[in-house]
């Protein structure tokens, strides 16, 4: 091979954007078409260092928008390429138009979404505006809580997305500046074991494959279309679960970390706990087995997958606990929030329902604080005590000013 | 295929062009290629003509305007000569005509139901200068 | 849990000390965490840095922290923002400053009371790497101060961060480490 390895440490102490760029290195990645943004830059930029120093054999393409970032990246991609690309925030808003064509298309790019609020007003930090905006997009969307997180769910990322049975596109979000620019210890594969993992591309439909010409990006009107969207849905439905579970259960026999489609932490006995994702799911972990200290029976249950939604995970593991918040780190500008009624259709056919509330946090990297969620889970247990919620059911956390609540 | 069900398209709406595998396909002429039904070789477009060209080849130069500028590859050329017209596939809209600088033209457009030898008898002489 | 806040000036390599310290630590078997806060910061503009160290996984996120040490490695940074925030009664703060202790209380009387330690780390910088880049000094200062590994394999591990800067560059930071171990009062 006409590169490179690269010797690393069992433990390299890298931030989230760093683990995902040594990663791209390690599934050594064919083609990147990228555009700047903050905080996602340094995991392009990262990779676009490998490919200079001859660690990675591939194209770096520089583009003028992040439109055309994902347009370069569906054309390799049809073309016949091992893709990927990174992006935040309004990068991402301006790639939306072009994700759904990617998954349409079911060309397995891998983006590394580095999550960061929306404008206006404008803001650089950590919140999950963006990852929202895209979740109907048909692409996979996977979940790190940390730097390791964001190291590791790119290799399952590859994995599931470029398997013939799934052929999705698949999104890693990792938190703006909480994991993207926090240094924490990551456990490393060595490179010919993270390429083995992968494993090489296997094509599909390529645009190269000289003798068997296709025509990609089709139009279909009304006598159509619908018949793609609906295999696109059941795909998403039936066939991504199973190929995640594969995955994880062969990451964990290589690496011995395990991932799961939810992650449950103390939640078998739990009377109350917490529905979130990102950094925040961590830092409830540590929140939750400090409460129990305190006699509250408290648990955390954290998507890995967002979509595809792991409606019944989400179902059996929330069905025994008595009150549930739910915690939305995108402003939900006149609606409960997202993550609230996607849990509330999981549990509203159970027999005995849970309570359940809402609380909007963390807007623009304002900080989820071990007190804040000393509170909530104090609130929960009062809730629990009562037998009702004893407040309104959406409220906002850690904002100044006068108590937001509403419904 | 107006029924084919949600189930049974290839994924990605992405659509082949010929049946099975081919080998030099520049050099295989367009009726002999194994086109699939999704290939808009395989449907005829006929039906859409009002009027059609009708092609003299007494008057024709071979300046391969028409070839050119046919929205849909409708002129078949042979060895960089004009042979006629592709009625399967021609819809009627008389560019080939338009262009056609011969003096009388080589293509002109006449109703869909006249003969072709009606048509080539009645062909106009050279128009002199005006 | 061992936690650190940094206070120094975009520019001045708070992030990289406080990724190199992380590093170093993570070594013997540790966990760490570092991260920083940034606005839309610019060279010069007042920021802080964070350290985490345990012994089991860093799981907390939360960027609010009592720390257990707070480095001030800009001297005007005493007196333009507040040091002393969320800190703990035991905090100790090792400060860059070219005053004395005694002197630096006097001017700021916030740190009355507090376990105060000065070194003059924009000097040394100065002196030994000819930038105020005040980072490594600081860890050595750190070093003496905690006593958390011997300096040798301090400045050892310390070489393989700096691993890709000129070997000139390197000795340099060396010294400015020894210098600043062997400096702070």
């Amino acid at each position: 091979m006409a590169f490179d390895k690269m010797e690393l440490r069992d433990i390299e102490v890298w931030d989230g954007n760093f683990a995902a760029a040594q990663a791209l290195r390690q599934c050594q990645i064919d083609v990147v078409a990228a555009y700047p943004i903050t905080p996602s830059t340094p995991i392009v930029e990262g990779y676009a260092k490998f490919l200079a120093d001859g660690y990675v054999e591939g194209e770096f393409v520089m583009v003028e928008s992040e439109h055309a970032a994902m347009s370069g990246c569906i054309g390799a991609s049809a073309a016949g390429g091992r893709v990927a690309t990174a992006t935040s925030s309004q990068g991402y808003a301006l790639m939306v138009e072009t994700l759904y064509q990617a998954s349409g298309m079911r060309l397995p790019i891998i983006l590394n979404v580095v999550n960061r609020a929306l404008a206006s007003p404008l803001n650089v930090n950590g919140d999950h505006s963006d990852m929202y905006l895209g979740r109907d997009s048909g692409w996979i969307q996977l979940n790190a809580y940390c730097p390791q997180d964001a190291y590791d769910l790119n290799f399952i990322a590859f994995k599931v997305a470029e398997n013939h049975e799934v052929r999705l596109p698949c999104m890693v979000h990792q938190d703006g500046f909480m994991t993207s620019h926090t240094a924490q210890g990551v456990k490393t594969l060595t490179d010919d074991a993270a390429y083995g993992f992968v494993g090489d591309f296997k094509a599909m439909n390529d645009m190269l494959d000289f003798e068997h010409p296709v025509t990609h990006g089709v139009q279909t009107e009304e006598d159509w279309h619908f018949e793609h969207k609906a295999r696109q849905h059941s795909d998403l439905m039936t066939k991504v679960m199973p190929k995640i579970q594969d995955a994880f259960d062969a990451f964990e026999k290589l690496s011995g970390r395990k991932y799961n489609i939810v992650e449950k932490y103390d939640i078998d006995d739990a009377d109350v706990c917490v529905v979130c994702m990102g950094t925040s799911v961590e830092t409830a972990r540590e929140v939750a087995t400090e409460m129990r200290a305190k006699g509250i029976k408290a648990g955390v249950v954290g998507l890995r997958v967002i979509r595809p939604f792991p409606f019944f995970e989400i179902q059996e593991a929330l069905k025994g606990v008595k009150a549930i918040a739910t915690l939305d780190r995108s402003s939900p500008n006149g609606a409960p929030g997202m993550l609230f009624n996607e849990v509330a259709g999981c549990l509203f056919n159970l027999d005995k329902r849970p309570l359940l509330s809402g609380k909007i946090y963390g807007l623009g990297g304002r900080d989820l604080t071990k007190k804040h969620l000393v509170d909530l889970y104090t609130e929960l247990q009062a809730n629990v005590d009562a037998g009702k919620v004893t407040t309104q059911l959406q409220q906002f956390i850690g904002v100044r000013g006068p108590k937001l609540s509403f419904l | 295929m107006a029924n084919t069900g949600w189930d049974e398209f290839e994924i990605g709406a992405m659509l082949r062009t010929f049946e099975g595998s081919v080998d030099n396909i520049a050099g295989t002429l367009q009726e002999d290629r194994n086109y699939t039904q999704n290939s808009s070789f395989s449907a005829n477009v006929s039906d859409w003509r009002i009027i059609k060209p009708v092609f003299n080849k007494d008057y024709c130069i071979d300046c391969q305007f028409c070839w050119i500028y046919c929205p849909d590859i409708s002129i078949i050329a042979r060895d960089k000569k004009m042979v006629g017209v592709d009625m399967d596939h021609c819809k009627g809209c008389g560019i080939c005509v338009e262009v056609c600088p011969t003096n009388p033209k080589s293509l002109l457009m006449f109703d869909e139901h006249i003969d072709e030898e009606v048509a080539l008898a009645g062909w106009p002489t050279k128009e002199g200068k005006k | 849990m061992l936690e650190i806040r940094w206070h120094s000036r975009a520019g001045q390599g708070a992030v990289t000390g406080a990724k190199g310290l992380a590093d170093v630590i993570s070594t013997t078997g540790k966990h760490v965490q570092a991260f920083a806060f940034y606005g839309s910061a610019k060279r010069g503009a007042a920021m802080t840095a964070y350290n985490r160290v345990a012994d089991k996984m860093i799981m907390n996120h939360e960027k609010y922290m009592e720390p257990d040490f707070v480095f001030v490695i800009d001297p005007a940074l005493v007196y333009t923002s507040d040091v002393t925030i969320n800190a703990k009664a035991d905090t100790k703060y090792i400060i860059t400053t070219h005053l004395t202790k005694e002197e630096l209380v006097k001017s700021q009387p916030k740190l009355e009371g507090k376990e105060v330690h000065t070194v003059d780390c924009i000097k040394i910088a100065q002196e030994t790497i000819g930038r105020p880049i005040p980072n490594t000094p600081m860890l050595g200062a750190f070093m003496k101060i905690s006593g958390m590994y011997d300096i040798e394999f301090f400045k050892e591990s310390m070489v393989r961060i700096l691993g890709k800067l000129p070997q000139k560059i390197i000795d340099a930071n060396m010294i400015a480490i020894q210098r600043a171990y062997d400096e702070v009062k």
